[in-house]
């Protein structure tokens, strides 16, 4: 056993005793409410509120916002579905470990276990949650994940459209309908191939308990409830669990160790839509966008999460391929687009970002659309109005609010294609340009520094308000050649001649003073 | 029996080179740049030459062997293997060193760079060596005046910065992943346990691009917050900094 999987194994022994240990607690002992006050005070009010109404200051620049325990209801729970009251471990789940693609971290690291009871106890009183939950949710027997359980969980996921309605064909939450929650605050239904995003996990136990039980205070119902029409009884919801994990993005997922694009040559034909096979050959590198919250108007709930590039070149052009997610498509004019939107509805749009010249040193230009004195290149695809269609632009941006659209972008070109909640572009320009100073110019194994903006029309995203990642690396890779291999016979060659003309010379002079 | 000279000699510079890796890349957990190895080595390899040919016999005692193999005759099988060995691997070093790269470039930044004396702040010229936090001195007045300042700043903190900082000043915020540099561990002894009151102020207020150039300002999403915040709210915000984490600002007297 090597040292890293040592490492895990002393890891997943720890974790699963520090789990049995605290099930084992947190059964045998309830907290104290007045402990738990001075630790909500102090951890948790700046967020949940005084009153626990979850109208702390950030509320508003929350997504979602933080939860109103006045309600007593709770989105992640284990008992039955016709049961409001949550068991205390569900409650100590959520403050453990946190809600994952929320703002709610886990507090494991930081509360003692008697601390976090306490909690527990003192988020009860303020919806005066005194009895204890009667009904516990039945998980039936547990169906192992196969493949014919999954075709049957997709089977009943399309039926009748059960799931699709707002979940989507391929589950990326794209079907929309317009959701909101019991305060009416617009929520939008989960991507299920993002399984980052999921409050609880994506272990195919706890979707099964959310399929049975539902969201509470959100609209995805309950389906073991026997009013349902599209109830589905223990073994079938198993299935549409097990179908439900399986859809989890196996390869647009980001790699924190990966910072570069690597650019296939490719002299067969560089692919110039989305659609081209060509682009399965290509590695993708899949990258964090967050909001922009650094320059006014910061901008704290954008819709997407993640961008995907691949690359390819030839000998004259280079073709970058863009992938993301994207619930909507945003056209405005279009009525069904308007009615869907959030609430101006502006057209959905991506921008790759260059420097205007590859650095020599390691200074960059400002990764946040570059400054006055160092500005940057963005090439920029908007996908069109009912009156316009799509288009690519040149700009050349000097900070965020400094930017320049070229009157002539005919450089650049672009093509798109969306389907099932996906966007997918590319952009294509010649490697070398004229106008050398104000483009960045392209060379075969050189490190360019790349960044990437995107904006969701329907989500009020535009201008200053958009996602971002922050500088990555494109590289040019440079197809194999026998230089490495002539350099090094070469060399092989010389060393080996030096040594015998060595020994040689040194023989003779011994022979000689031997003589 | 004897360890030849030369034998020594290579253990000794081996044994130093396989003691960097292993402080360095194992106890360490920091890997050392490879540039920063090859130095070393350099300057180990000339010391140990001159301690090893520190006088004539000692010299020709060290490069005994080198000369038995390239002149006796009897020991040809041993001098064909070697000189077919070096030149294959230098052949081979050649070689792997023409391939072309696909590691990112290595970019080295000062993560907390020395202040100027003066900065420009809230379009005035402030001294950062006399700069004080002016709501400091209520810690010890007016305790309770203090925790609503305190509390105060906690509201502007999860407002503005929880998103990459953290709720738990651990800098591992909701947008924490995305950025690069990563957001500080005010948590971590590291930081602003070793700072200065006034240093934080300078840092917050005039964000990533007022760095200097050192740090690296074109890559720190940290934000102007002169432009967003007020004074006093800055100063506010690090009085919870340093009363959520426990540690002291660093003064002149300590």
């Amino acid at each position: 056993m090597n040292y890293s999987a040592m490492r895990n194994f002393v890891r997943s022994v720890l974790t699963v005793l520090a789990f049995a240990l605290t099930t084992v607690a947190a059964n045998s002992q309830s907290g104290d409410i007045d402990s738990g006050e001075v630790v909500y005070v102090k951890r948790c009010l700046q967020c949940h509120g005084e009153e626990g109404d979850g109208l702390g200051p950030a509320a508003e620049r929350l997504n979602p916002p933080p939860r109103d325990f006045t309600l007593g209801l709770f989105k992640i729970k284990t008992t039955a579905f016709d049961e409001d009251l949550p068991n205390d471990d569900d409650l100590l789940r959520m403050i453990r470990d946190g809600m994952p693609g929320t703002a709610m971290p886990g507090w494991g690291d930081m509360l003692s276990q008697k601390d976090m009871l306490d909690v527990v106890a003192y988020i009860k009183t303020f919806a005066e949650l005194e009895e204890e939950p009667e009904i516990q949710l039945d998980f039936g027997t547990q169906i192992a994940i196969s493949d014919e359980s999954i075709a049957a969980g997709k089977k009943l996921f399309e039926q009748g459209d059960r799931c699709t309605e707002c979940h989507g064909l391929e589950g990326k939450g794209d079907a929309i309908k317009k959701l909101k929650n019991d305060n009416g605050e617009r929520t939008w239904p989960r991507n299920l191939t993002k399984p980052w995003t999921f409050r609880a996990s994506n272990d195919p136990k706890d979707i099964f308990a959310r399929i049975s039980i539902g969201i509470p205070t959100t609209q995805m119902p309950s389906f073991a409830d026997p009013k349902s029409s599209k109830k589905l009884s223990i073994e079938e919801r198993w299935h549409v669990a097990n179908y439900v994990n399986s859809l989890a993005k196996v390869e647009n997922v980001v790699n924190p160790e990966n910072f570069v694009i690597q650019a296939g040559r490719r002299d067969t034909g560089l692919p110039t839509t989305p659609d081209d096979e060509a682009w399965k050959d290509a590695p993708s590198s899949t990258f964090i966008m967050v909001p922009q919250i650094v320059a006014k108007q910061r901008f704290f709930l954008t819709a997407n999460d993640t961008i995907s590039a691949r690359a390819f070149y030839d000998d004259k052009r280079i073709a970058i391929y863009l992938e993301w997610d994207d619930r909507t498509k945003s056209i405005p004019g279009d009525p069904k687009a308007a009615s869907i939107a959030d609430e101006n509805l502006s057209e959905d749009a991506v921008a790759i970002q260059f420097p205007r010249i590859i650095p020599k040193g390691m200074e960059k230009p400002y990764f946040l659309m570059g400054s006055a004195t160092n500005p940057v290149n963005l090439w920029r695809w908007s996908s069109g109005t009912t009156e316009q269609s799509e288009n690519g632009t040149i700009i050349d941006a000097m900070g965020i609010l400094d930017q320049q659209p070229r009157d002539d972008s005919s450089g650049l070109n672009t093509a798109s294609s969306y389907k099932n909640g996906t966007w997918r572009v590319v952009m294509t320009r010649s490697l070398q340009t004229a106008g050398q100073e104000n483009n960045l110019q392209f060379e075969e194994g050189r490190f360019v520094p790349v960044a990437f903006f995107a904006w969701d029309g329907s989500n009020g995203e535009t201008g200053t308000a958009h996602a971002m990642t922050t500088w990555y690396w494109l590289q040019l890779k440079p197809a194999a050649d026998s230089k490495p291999l002539i350099y090094a016979i070469i060399a092989a060659l010389l060393t080996g001649a030096i040594l015998m003309w060595w020994s040689w010379g040194a023989q003779s002079r011994a022979r000689e003073s031997a003589a | 029996m004897k360890i030849p000279r030369l034998l020594q000699a290579v253990v000794v510079i081996a044994g130093v080179y396989f003691g960097f890796l292993i402080v360095f890349d194992y106890l360490l957990g920091a890997v050392i740049p490879k540039s920063l190895l090859t130095m070393y080595m350099f300057f180990v390899a000339a010391g140990v030459f001159m301690v090893f040919t520190y006088d004539e016999e000692k010299t020709r005692e060290l490069v005994a062997p080198v000369k038995a193999l390239v002149e006796d005759p009897a020991k040809r099988g041993a001098r064909n293997l070697v000189f077919t060995l070096i030149p294959l691997l230098i052949g081979y070093s050649v070689y792997s060193q023409l391939q072309p790269g696909f590691e990112a470039p290595v970019e080295l930044r000062t993560i907390h760079p020395a202040p100027p004396s003066t900065a420009k702040i809230y379009g005035k010229r402030v001294n950062l060596l006399s700069l004080e936090n002016p709501f400091r001195k209520v810690e010890k007045e007016d305790p309770e005046k203090f925790a609503a300042l305190v509390s105060d700043g906690a509201a502007v903190y999860i407002k503005n910065c929880q998103y990459c900082h953290g709720d738990k000043l651990d800098g591992k915020g909701p947008y924490a992943e995305g950025l690069n540099p990563t957001p500080l561990n005010f948590q971590d002894i590291g930081t602003i346990a070793q700072l200065q009151e006034s240093y934080l102020f300078w840092r917050i207020t005039t964000g990533g691009p007022g760095l200097p150039k050192e740090a690296a300002p074109w890559i720190s999403s940290m934000p102007v917050w002169q432009n967003f915040l007020s004074e006093e709210e800055i100063w506010k915000v690090i009085l919870f900094l340093y009363d959520y984490t426990g540690h002291r600002p660093r003064s002149w007297e300590h």
